[in-house]
């Protein structure tokens, strides 16, 4: 059974100019233990799928269709006072922490323990001391520090509370977005090798959701590449990295240029944004699609199979399984 | 060319507070005001009867309720009562627009010269703010009031402007702040300009928006300190404002009695008050795109 | 938190303001038309009781020596001899000062946490019908004109039906026969309402208004998000984290009002014949008497900068993030 799967999961905004399908029937299937991550540029998606999964998708935003079972729980049904005894205690979520993700006018510890407590009410005094030293401990936070205030924290420190935080109840997932993007470099490498080994240590399930695609590959087994709302391709780290086959996650690839490859992958012009309101059934990358022909005009995007774990969402099935070039 | 996107500006701002139910409500019933301060010039010339200061109708000796030839009864002695509103407008928008205006002209000017010198002139400056900001206008007119004898209604004018300066000085001043590092200025000093046409060629003409906007928070509180002031009994007395007639039936004794009498000049404060505040906050959604809702176009 | 060298500073602050002020008005009087000396003296004194105040108020001396007389002066509390009581100034203002100290707390603070939690309470329901009338009423309560106000309070609610007395702090009647403590507590609290109503209804105003605003803003927070994360309920949400943070700006702004409320206190004081200051400080200016007057206000100012400075340690023990 499934830690999580999500099956042909669609979901609208309310805007102006209509219903804006920021998710497309997307599916996809988490095991315990395992670490998936979602991939793309601002916009796709991969935000309104964590914030869904955690029932916290704003006022104008609605579940059109698809089902989420979560330990053999629908979650799409759930009431608002279902949904506060999830989250925090089953399924928890890591925010980008070096803006505002902690309320400064309490201690770091109180608001640890606030996670605590809050799902374990009846919790012994003892215990509780205990598990926050044994959370601290988890992310290196040194005790010393624990009731300072937020702004008295780096901000690899406060990344790293909020992940003691999202972890203080055992949850059986956490989802974590964009947890290392304002971080600089030698920092963020801290943390995504934190995650990792509190992810392996623990044998929580985690969902990744970044833009960067060598971020999500350093952490995750299993990636989806999103664009517009749709997942176009998904396979392990290995094969997603080193062979892409749809020619967005290849366009995503070659955006970083690299000593060996400066001649090979060409980066094309990203032309208009995608059409996310209409439900034709056309290929939403075709505008920016270098490999687009007449072909794709006529036809639309389906499920292409590359390996047992590796597939991509395309019209065109001779150009995906051939692949390019090197591997 | 720089005249059309001003143009085009302000007309979709226009729209954007026209839209605003605060700005709708505040610009009718300031065009009820603005009808009656014009009135104010043509209801003498009816009948001197009907002059606010003077009329005093010959058949009434004492304060009458509303009727056929008063529409809003007469005071103590005999004077139109609805006469002296509508003078009491025409008194209320000179003196809030032109301490406003008084204001912003002096803290806009602080507030650039604050913003722009920086370091010494600037913690000068702003500390003066600060001792302005938190001194009660009243009370210093008060004081001023017993040291220098009667003001006129100028001179109150004048002194309202110099205490009301400071607010719009430190937005002003932030503003420019903000300015001072963008690249045009930078270009401009390089190119050798001095550092007052600077300050009046680039930076005045972008917050020029901002000061009108708070210009309109200046006007209620002039308003208001004037009224006030007159209510007191330290106003002008050759001007009838709202706040005088509120003293005269006060000191009268008629508080109690004539309700006719006490009711409509209070009531045009506030609303005028109101109006002015509604104003601002409308324009406030226009220069902050932050405050819009949802789903009004740029 | 507040550290010790931070409330120093602005202990120092304070006294630098007060002093310029001081110092201003020391020669604003200097400035005035008129000679100073009948201004601060009466005339209707005996000679020998005029020589004695003018000796000891330096009026005579050069005006370096009287500057520093003045300041002295003012820190013995020697303001001179009011006009119109023939009593020294020290002696009527530190009795009245009372009054107005306890219309000003209770009024402030009562409105401060009505509005608190009315505007917390506005913009959890933004724009339900709940909000919109809790806004337009307090966008009215803000703009009322306050005499107008208080007349038709005292009008309606004192004259038509009775409810409360038309002035004054306390009933004589009570107080010549001796009446026991509590029932003359009473009747000062009797006497408080209606003024206290007027300076209520019209902070409320701002107060609502404020505290729905900067709770709107920081609803939109990231660390709210963090806290539904959690599983936290909606009301621990709202009051726990939101609120808390809302409410600083709103101490801030009960600062920046004081002046405000120091105008509309006066003159409250005024139509409810409330012994404060402010309506002495009103009498004496009416009055011509101008050692009552410059004390007066003097004492105004120091009151008005002492408020600030509470309200800005208030706020530093509130928010962490403030050290110096």
């Amino acid at each position: 059974m499934s830690l999580l799967s999500v099956d042909n999961l669609t979901i609208g905004y309310q805007t102006k100019k209509g219903l804006l399908r920021a998710v497309d029937k997307i599916s996809f299937r988490l095991e315990k233990g395992g670490s998936l991550g979602f991939v793309g540029e601002s916009g796709c998606g991969k935000t309104t799928i964590g914030m869904a999964l955690m029932g916290l998708l704003p006022d104008n935003a609605e579940i059109l269709g698809g089902h989420i079972r979560f330990q053999d729980r629908d979650l799409v049904s759930l009431t608002e006072i279902e949904w506060q005894q999830v989250r925090g205690a089953k399924i928890a979520m890591i925010f980008q922490a070096a803006m505002n993700a902690l309320n400064p006018v309490f201690p770091v510890d109180e608001q640890v323990k606030e996670a605590i407590v809050t799902h374990q009410p009846d919790i012994s005094d003892s215990d509780l001391t205990d598990r926050m030293k044994e959370l601290f401990d988890l992310v290196d936070i040194p005790i010393g520090r624990m009731k300072n205030y937020p702004h008295e924290y780096s901000g690899g420190m406060k990344q790293r509370a909020v992940i003691a935080m999202a972890l203080a109840c055992n949850p059986a997932l956490i989802i974590a977005d964009e947890p290392t993007t304002a971080l600089d470099v030698i920092v963020q490498d801290q943390i995504l090798r934190e995650i990792k080994t509190v992810q392996q240590k623990t044998r929580t399930g985690l969902i990744f959701i970044s833009h960067d695609i060598a971020v999500v590959a350093s952490v995750c087994e299993q990636i989806c590449v999103m664009y517009a709302g749709q997942i176009v391709e998904t396979g392990t780290r290995k094969e997603v990295f080193k062979s892409p086959r749809h020619p967005y996650t290849r366009t995503l690839l070659g955006s970083y240029l690299s000593l060996d490859n400066l001649n090979d992958i060409q980066v094309p012009d990203m032309k208009e944004t995608p059409d996310q309101l209409s439900d034709d059934g056309e290929c939403r990358f075709s505008s920016s699609c270098a490999a687009c022909n007449k072909k794709c005009a006529h036809s639309s995007p389906d499920w292409i199979d590359i390996s047992p774990t590796h597939k991509a969402f395309c019209c065109n099935p001779e150009m995906i399984r051939r692949g390019h070039g090197k591997s | 060319m720089l005249n059309k996107y001003f143009v085009s500006r302000f007309y979709k701002g226009w729209q954007i507070f026209i839209r605003n139910p605060l700005g709708k409500t505040g610009v009718i019933i300031l065009g009820v005001f603005m009808i009656m301060a014009v009135a104010s010039f043509l209801v003498p010339l009816i009948d001197p009867m009907y002059d606010p200061m003077t009329g005093i109708d010959p058949d009434i000796k004492l304060s009458t309720g509303p009727s056929f030839t008063h529409w809003l009864g007469t005071d103590n002695v005999g004077r139109d009562i609805l006469a002296q509103l509508l003078e009491g407008a025409k008194v209320a928008f000179i003196v809030g627009l032109s301490s406003a205006f008084f204001s912003i002209v002096i803290g806009t000017l602080i507030g650039m010269i604050a913003g722009y010198a920086g370091g010494l002139v600037d913690a000068f400056l702003m500390r003066i703010a600060d001792i302005i900001m938190v001194l009660p206008s009243l009370v210093i007119l008060l004081i001023l009031a017993s040291l220098f004898g009667q003001f006129n209604i100028w001179i109150i004018v004048f002194i309202i402007a110099i205490m009301r300066w400071p607010a719009v000085s430190r937005v002003i001043r932030s503003q420019t702040l903000s300015l001072k590092h963008r690249p045009f200025i930078e270009a401009s000093r390089v190119a050798g300009a001095s550092h007052i046409r600077i300050v009046l060629r680039h930076i005045m003409p972008n917050v020029l928006p901002l000061a009108f906007l708070y210009m309109t928070f200046r006007v209620t509180s002039a308003i208001l300190v004037e009224a006030a002031l007159s209510f007191l009994g330290f106003g002008d007395p050759s001007q009838v404002s709202w706040g005088m007639m509120l003293q005269w039936v006060w000191k009268s004794g008629h508080m109690f009695q004539a309700p006719y009498w006490l009711i409509p000049p209070g009531l045009c404060i506030s609303l005028l008050t109101l109006a002015f505040y509604m104003l601002g906050r409308a324009m406030d959604e226009v220069l902050d795109p932050r405050l819009r809702k949802e789903g009004q176009a740029e | 938190m507040a550290k010790p060298g931070y409330i120093l500073l602005k202990l120092v602050e304070v006294g630098v303001i007060f002093f310029v002020i001081l110092t201003a008005l020391f020669f604003l009087f200097r400035l005035s038309p008129g000679d100073p000396i009948s201004k601060m003296v009466d005339p209707m004194l005996t000679p020998e009781d005029m020589a004695h105040l003018i000796q000891q108020m330096g009026l005579d001396r050069p005006m370096w020596e009287q500057y520093l007389i003045y300041v002295k002066n003012f820190f013995t509390g020697h303001f001179g001899v009011s006009f119109h009581y023939g009593e020294p100034v020290a002696n009527i203002i530190v009795d009245k000062l009372k009054w107005t100290i306890l219309l000003f707390t209770t009024s402030t603070f009562l409105a401060a946490v009505v509005g608190v939690f009315l505007g917390k309470i506005a913009a959890w329901h933004k724009g339900s019908r709940l909000d919109n009338v809790m806004s337009i009423s307090a966008l009215v309560c803000y703009t009322l004109f306050i005499p107008w106000f208080a007349l038709l309070l005292l009008w309606i609610l004192g004259f038509k039906l009775g409810l409360f007395p038309l002035g004054g702090v306390l009933s004589p009647a009570l107080w010549i026969s001796n009446a026991p403590l509590i029932v003359r507590i009473l009747d000062v609290l009797h006497h408080l309402m209606l003024p206290l109503m007027t300076l209520f209804v019209i902070n409320l105003g701002s107060y609502l208004l404020l505290m729905r605003s900067s709770m709107l803003s920081v609803l939109r927070e990231d660390y709210i998000l963090t806290a539904r994360a959690k599983g936290l309920s909606e009301k621990v949400i709202r009051n726990k984290h939101a609120a808390r943070n809302a409410a600083l700006p709103v101490i801030t702004s009960v600062g920046l009002s004081l002046a405000f409320s120091i105008n509309g206190g006066a003159l409250t004081e005024q139509i409810f014949t409330w012994p404060g200051i402010g309506r002495e400080l009103i009498f004496a200016v009416s009055n011509n008497d101008y050692p009552l007057a410059q004390a007066c206000f003097l004492l105004i100012a120091l009151v008005v900068l002492c408020a600030n400075l509470i309200v800005d340690l208030l706020y530093a023990w509130l928010d962490p993030r403030i050290t110096y």
